[in-house]
């Protein structure tokens, strides 16, 4: 990963009494495909919007490229956005959205119908330069949408939940074109979207926010193995939350059990939360197990059974392709690297 | 649904009544040399073109175009900034705005009209309060004056409405791409809006070129539009003088309808919804 290329130190934005940003610290790596991640309302568009330009922010330093950009017009950014609902001129054919940029910039005709066509080829609507854009589907208007902004060459490509609209087996092919697209450009890509698989396929860092704030950094695999709170267990993928103790360093104790575990540096006998992946939970015989719970729900998901356990009136959800029945004795086991630790926070959402 | 229909039915008669036969009647006269106190012999005719080659007609119809171009180009340079601003106000204000430009169309066109001759006679309320004395009755500026006052709204509703509805994305988005505030207006903000444009344009121009009572009583009857002589050939009849000049206001009747026609099928050609028509 290359040099820092933007950097946002204490950003702070509020609209009237609303606190959207508050107190915004991110840097963003050169080449980085970084996602902002999050409920709705939790300041990741307002942060894109912030980067792009359409919002000043109140309080705070934007540095790109070693310059501070705060008073910077969109206009004189080397980065472009691909807008939520793509936004593109309703009186301007394919052709003529994507060649805007380029026009503006008062390339040779020549140039410009080079790299247009060349866009056109790599987004895959080659054939389309003359239609109006009413008559593209959903999947087409995105793709004009990328190339109309790719085409600038910037250096940082903005995108507000670009794949919301679409279906969800365009949604996914989408993914897999975006993260080629990126790869082979070279250019650093800022994604906003509320879809944790979106945010977990495609992205090299993924931040976690919420209420203005970033509540975690990481890789896909950090962010999904070892979330630091209950947010993000929750938000990313499902999660098993379960009150514990901390008997000593790799020693937790649940359900009146004690497991090994990798997670050290806790008080003793500190209250903690022992949150336990879906998929991480394996069935045993009831004789050779420290948890044994009934069956209480099942579903089928597909690929997977979602099956509801009941032990000692929590319920808690397993992910398995093994079969049980409902009101079957089930014996549980989980791996320590599975089990992962954080500090208990009182809230009053359980 | 289909119960609702026979509502309709009195109003459909009515048009049929008060449009469509009026409209017969007025072809006939026109191509006709029917006379109003002796209908039943007459000859089909194409005599009554004669009278676009008089001079009085020839003039007024300079006029009726001339006035009416310069009273639209005016509403426009005046009404668009005003709409552009109206679609950028918040909810709130712009509603007080619009009351203002709204509520005065609610009275009558005659009494507006009759308060712009008191404002251009010499001795006008103005002239007491602030020492303005103006003179523009029966000259050309008093005329535009008073036409571009009665019709800029008919310029700014149609435009707003456009605006108004316009994706503020776009605009981002134009700026995004590395366009200036100005560039933006002229490669995205007014080609959008263009339809608004055209429906203000034929909404202002076309009452404009047929208006009569304005050039009547605020140019004193010496600026006379074609409207003034449609009025003066079927007022000449009814008084029962000349002998032809109901079939010659007929005739330049229907063009002013001719003109009507073509305009309502520009704007529906541009606005297929009717959204800028308020």
């Amino acid at each position: 990963m290359g040099k820092k290329l933007i950097i946002m130190k204490n950003i702070t934005k509020r609209f009237g009494d609303n606190l959207v940003l508050d107190d915004f610290n991110l840097y963003i790596n050169e080449n980085e495909f970084i996602t902002l991640l999050g409920p709705s309302g939790c300041g990741k568009t307002t942060c894109l919007r912030i980067l792009g330009g359409f919002e000043t922010a109140d309080e705070g330093t934007v540095e790109f490229d070693s310059k501070i950009i705060n008073n910077l017009e969109p206009n004189q950014r080397e980065i472009n956005t691909c807008f939520q609902k793509y936004a593109l001129f309703p009186h301007l054919n394919v052709f003529d959205n994507i060649a805007f940029g380029l026009k503006i910039k008062k390339l040779d005709k020549a140039t410009i119908h080079t790299r247009v066509m060349d866009i056109l080829k790599m987004v895959k609507l080659t054939g389309f330069e003359h239609r109006a854009i009413s008559t593209l589907s959903g999947g087409q208007q995105q793709r004009v949408a990328i190339a109309r902004a790719l085409i600038n060459r910037p250096k940082v490509l903005l995108l507000d939940e670009p794949l919301a609209a679409l279906d969800l087996k365009l949604r996914q092919e989408m993914q897999y074109e975006l993260k080629e697209m990126q790869r082979e450009l070279g250019i650093t890509f800022v994604y906003v979207t509320h879809d944790q698989e979106e945010a977990l396929t495609m992205s090299d860092t993924i931040v976690v926010m919420d209420h203005g704030k970033i509540l975690q950094i990481g890789t896909p695999e950090d962010i999904y193995n070892e979330p630091n709170s209950r947010f993000v267990a929750n938000f990313i993928g499902e999660s098993n939350i379960i009150p514990g103790k901390m008997k000593e360093d790799y020693l937790v104790e649940f359900f009146n059990k004690e497991f090994e575990c990798v997670d050290k540096g806790f008080k003793k006998d500190e209250a903690v939360d022992v949150i336990i992946r879906p998929e991480d939970i394996d069935f045993v015989p009831p004789s050779k197990a420290k948890i044994v719970g009934t069956v209480d729900s099942l579903i089928f998901r597909g690929v997977h059974y979602e099956i509801n356990v009941m032990i000692e009136g929590k319920e808690i959800t397993i992910h398995t392709t093994k079969y049980r029945k409902i009101g079957d004795k089930v014996g549980l086991s989980v791996e320590p690297n599975n089990i992962h630790i954080i500090k208990h926070i009182k809230t009053c959402v359980d | 649904m289909r119960r609702l229909r026979p509502y309709a039915v009195p109003y459909l008669l009515w048009m049929g009544l008060f449009i469509l036969i009026p409209t017969i009647i007025l072809i006939i006269l026109g191509f006709t040399n029917l006379e109003l106190y002796n209908i039943g012999v007459f000859d089909i005719t194409l005599v009554n073109f004669s009278i676009f080659v008089q001079d009085q007609v020839v003039n007024a119809l300079w006029n009726s175009l001339s006035y009416s171009f310069v009273t639209t180009l005016i509403c426009f340079v005046i009404g668009y900034p005003v709409a552009y601003y109206l679609s950028t106000l918040s909810e709130k204000k712009r509603k007080i705005l619009l009351a203002m430009m709204i509520v005065p169309l609610w009275s009558n066109m005659l009494l507006r009209i009759i308060a712009w001759e008191k404002i251009f006679t010499p001795t006008s309320i103005i002239a007491d309060i602030f020492g303005i004395s103006l003179d523009l009755l029966g000259t050309p500026t008093g005329v535009l004056i008073g036409m571009i006052a009665m019709y800029l709204p008919f310029m700014i509703f149609p435009i707003f409405s456009v605006l108004e509805k316009m994706d503020y994305k776009l605009i981002e988005a134009a700026k995004d791409l590395g366009a200036s505030d100005l560039q933006t207006f002229v490669k995205v903000t007014f080609p959008l809006s263009s339809g608004g444009v055209v429906s203000g344009v034929i909404m202002t121009m076309l009452p404009a070129m047929t208006s009569f009572v304005l050039p009547a009583r605020i140019g004193l009857g010496k600026i006379n539009l074609i409207g003034n002589i449609i009025e003066s050939k079927f007022m000449k009849e009814v008084l029962g003088s000349s002998g032809a000049s109901i079939n010659q206001g007929a005739i330049i009747s229907l063009l002013l309808m001719v003109f009507s026609v073509i305009s309502f099928v520009l704007i529906t050609r541009v606005d297929k919804e009717g959204e800028t028509l308020i």
